[in-house]
């Protein structure tokens, strides 16, 4: 192994094998990955899959703050974990679901140029948060003091998304209703931004359990059940 | 010995002038990586410090956008990367290469300086943008993209010149162990560097395939570019004190060539259960534990070369440093081990103990050899000695316990975090359960990186005073026990 070139070919080779299975072949195969079509007959829906993109925008500002160090966007299947069974994780809404929320699959984030999968989770799963998101002026009231909805949070408070300005005339129709103890001076109002605007939009498009092509919405939604 | 005393004598004065010459050839540019590095450190773990506080209490320090915890996490581990991990790495590699092969550099040292200011300009202007909101979310490369050509750019300057002393020096049989490493390094880095930043920058979205591409290049870099460094210098420090030769080239060699096999393989077992092809998760799942050869090998390897030869450790504090980090590797890798494997990962998945494996070959690892190898480097580059052995073993100590205390911590509030996301009882809960149990053991971390700012505020200074050239003049090298050091060390130990 004194020649320099056995070495380098040795090292070449025992690295390019994972290189390419791993990252060259599959970016090459993702690149051929489609929507594809409902079979109205056997999937029970019409249109194609995935029905609708995220708010693109919005996704900026999500990543711009960093939000996936503490938000994963992904359910795991229930070998690995119970998320498929947390209340309101998928479109099921409901305390006690039926069937547990389906994993995800590739194909959930076609659209996205990079899929915010998250590095902790030190808060909740967000995969399908749309479902789960409660009105506007909530969501903009939990951006913007997070305390003020769970006082343990640790969420930190977006307030450059918002706007705190002096009420002119009539009190603005999108402004904060903030409990007495968040509450700013009287006299001002704090509205959204145009970018908390987008990043609420963006949060109530993230609905990522449609029913996959192939599989009949009930096996879809239901893998285990007998 | 067949030599009369005085051909020897001569002979030993002119191996040392060769020396000299060698260590007088890369002095600008490893003294200048080193210090910026050193800097880069310190910022790392004020900011680690900073983010831990701002997980438990979100309202430290008011509600400044810049210093949420979704900007300065980020801005933490990349000043640790990119500012200390890999300029550190470059400057020790430069060194031993040099040292090793024999051969001075020759020309291009301004290159090298210049190299070395752009990768502190990049970087600095690539971390004010992550603070100011422009980061991209993909970790460890959250900095804008215009960072990645000129970092890969500078990056190459080194490479280079380390490639071409070991192409041209003369290597006799069991030359290369160390070496091998550091050539490793060089070529590996560039290339997984480019893989993920054309990926991930270049490419028409890659969707959730970029987010396994972003964890393999995490592994890679750890496991490919760090790792390699990190046993290059404890392979070339650890004989090079104790006196012994390397106990088994062949060990030697089966912990290279299954490293360079498997580390490859490892890191999209980040998202096992996720959107990505089964198979993919479950390979990196396989070699992240079967990465468990390697470093086993390794690790057996420097304990049969220290063997007998503990007590050099009390008065070396190179030795003691590379002793601790060469300690930490096989930590590291039960960590990845446990972060891999399907029946502990599932648990640990998404919880802190991903950053316990972070920081554990980081810091634990890495940056212990690397320290190692500074305070055996940098007294012979500007030619005088570390002032105060206090200093060091402050340094050596809270590094030991800061880091020690990160790891452990959050390998528990890994488990309890994973417990907690898989207890039946929270299904229909909010999150106040996790986010309260995890609180105490991200305040525990908040706690260790503020000793080890201290301690690196300690090197820190040292280093600059030594860089000066204010350090003691004398032939004796600092030693931590006096007592110890005519039995302990060989004469040549510190040539």
């Amino acid at each position: 192994m004194t020649n320099f070139r056995t070495f380098i070919l040795g090292l070449t080779a025992a690295f390019g094998l994972p290189w390419l299975c791993l990252i060259v072949l599959p970016a090459m195969q993702y690149q051929q990955l489609i929507p594809v079509a409902y079979d109205k007959d056997k999937d029970g829906v019409e249109g194609i899959y995935p029905p609708a993109p995220i708010n693109a925008q919005g996704q900026l500002v999500y990543v711009r703050e960093g939000c996936n160090q503490c938000h994963t966007q992904m359910i795991r299947p229930q070998q690995l974990g119970l998320d498929g069974w947390y209340k309101g994780w998928g479109q099921d809404q409901e305390g006690r679901p039926t069937a547990p929320v389906r994993p995800n699959v590739l194909r959930d984030y076609l659209s996205e140029k990079y899929a915010l999968l998250g590095v902790q989770r030190v808060g909740p799963d967000l995969a399908n948060y749309g479902w789960r998101a409660p009105d506007e002026a909530s969501l903009y009231q939990h951006l913007y003091s997070p305390r003020s909805v769970h006082d343990w949070s640790t969420m930190p408070a977006y307030t450059q998304l918002f706007k705190v300005q002096k009420i002119q005339g009539p009190v603005s129709t999108d402004a904060l209703k903030l409990p007495k103890k968040f509450a700013v001076a009287a006299g001002y109002e704090v509205v959204p931004t145009l970018e908390a605007k987008q990043l609420v939009q963006y949060l109530q498009s993230l609905k990522k359990d449609y029913p996959i092509p192939g599989q009949s919405a009930a096996v879809a939604a239901a893998p285990a059940k007998k | 010995m067949q030599t009369t005393p005085s051909t020897s004598d001569t002979d030993l004065q002119a191996d040392n002038l060769r020396r000299a010459a060698i260590d007088k050839s890369v002095k600008v540019p490893v003294l200048f990586l080193f210090t910026n590095g050193a800097f880069w450190l310190m910022l790392s773990t004020i900011l680690g410090v900073l983010a831990a506080i701002k997980l438990v209490e979100p309202e430290f320090l008011g509600n400044c956008q810049y210093i949420s915890y979704g900007r300065l996490q980020p801005a933490h581990i990349n000043a640790l990367v990119y500012g200390w991990g890999v300029q550190a790495a470059l400057g020790v590699m430069l060194w031993i290469m040099a040292r090793r092969s024999g051969q001075e550099l020759k020309s291009g040292k301004s290159l090298l300086l210049v190299a070395a200011i752009f990768w502190n300009i990049t970087i600095t202007f690539g971390i004010l943008a992550v603070v100011m909101g422009k980061s991209t979310s993909i970790e460890w490369l959250e900095m804008p993209k215009f960072v990645w050509p000129i970092l890969l750019g500078c990056f190459l300057c080194y490479a280079w010149p380390i490639v071409r002393m070991f192409g041209r020096a003369f290597r006799p049989e069991g030359f290369m162990v160390s070496t091998w490493y550091i050539l490793g390094a060089c070529f590996w880095f560039p290339w997984i560097f480019i893989t993920a930043n054309v990926a991930l920058h270049c490419l028409p979205g890659l969707g959730a395939l970029g987010a396994g591409i972003d964890a393999w290049y995490i592994h890679g870099v750890i496991m490919l570019f760090f790792v390699p460094v990190g046993v290059g210098a404890a392979y070339y420090f650890i004989p090079k004190i104790t006196g012994q030769p390397i106990a088994s080239a062949q060990l030697a060699s089966a912990g290279f060539w299954t490293l360079a096999i498997l580390g490859g393989w490892t890191g999209m077992q980040k998202y096992m259960g996720g959107p990505l092809p089964a198979w993919m998760t479950s390979i990196g799942a396989a070699t992240g534990v079967l990465l468990l050869i390697p470093v086993g090998l390794v690790g057996l390897n420097h304990h049969l070369t220290t063997l007998g030869k503990h007590s050099a450790a009390a008065s070396s504090p190179t030795l003691r440093f590379v002793f601790f980090g060469a300690l930490f590797y096989p930590v590291s890798g039960v960590v990845l081990a446990l972060n891999s494997a399907f029946w502990t990962g599932a648990s640990l998945q998404f919880t802190q103990s991903w950053y316990a494996f972070q920081m554990v070959s980081m810091y634990g690892f890495f940056s212990m050899c690397v320290f190692g190898a500074i305070y055996y480097i940098v007294p012979r580059l500007s030619g005088c000695e570390w002032l105060s052995v206090r200093l060091i073993r402050n340094h050596f100590w809270f590094s030991v316990y800061g880091v020690g205390t990160i790891v452990i911590m959050s390998l528990v509030a890994g488990w309890q975090q994973g417990a907690d996301l898989n207890d039946p009882e929270h299904w229909d809960q909010t999150f106040m359960n996790h986010v309260v149990n995890s609180r105490a053991y991200v305040v525990s971390r908040a706690v260790a990186w503020a000793l080890i700012s201290f301690s690196n505020l300690m090197f820190l200074i040292h280093l600059l005073l030594m860089v000066l050239g204010l350090g003691r003049r004398s032939s004796a090298p600092t030693l931590l026990h006096h007592d110890h050091d005519e039995t302990a060390l060989p004469n040549g130990a510190h040539a």
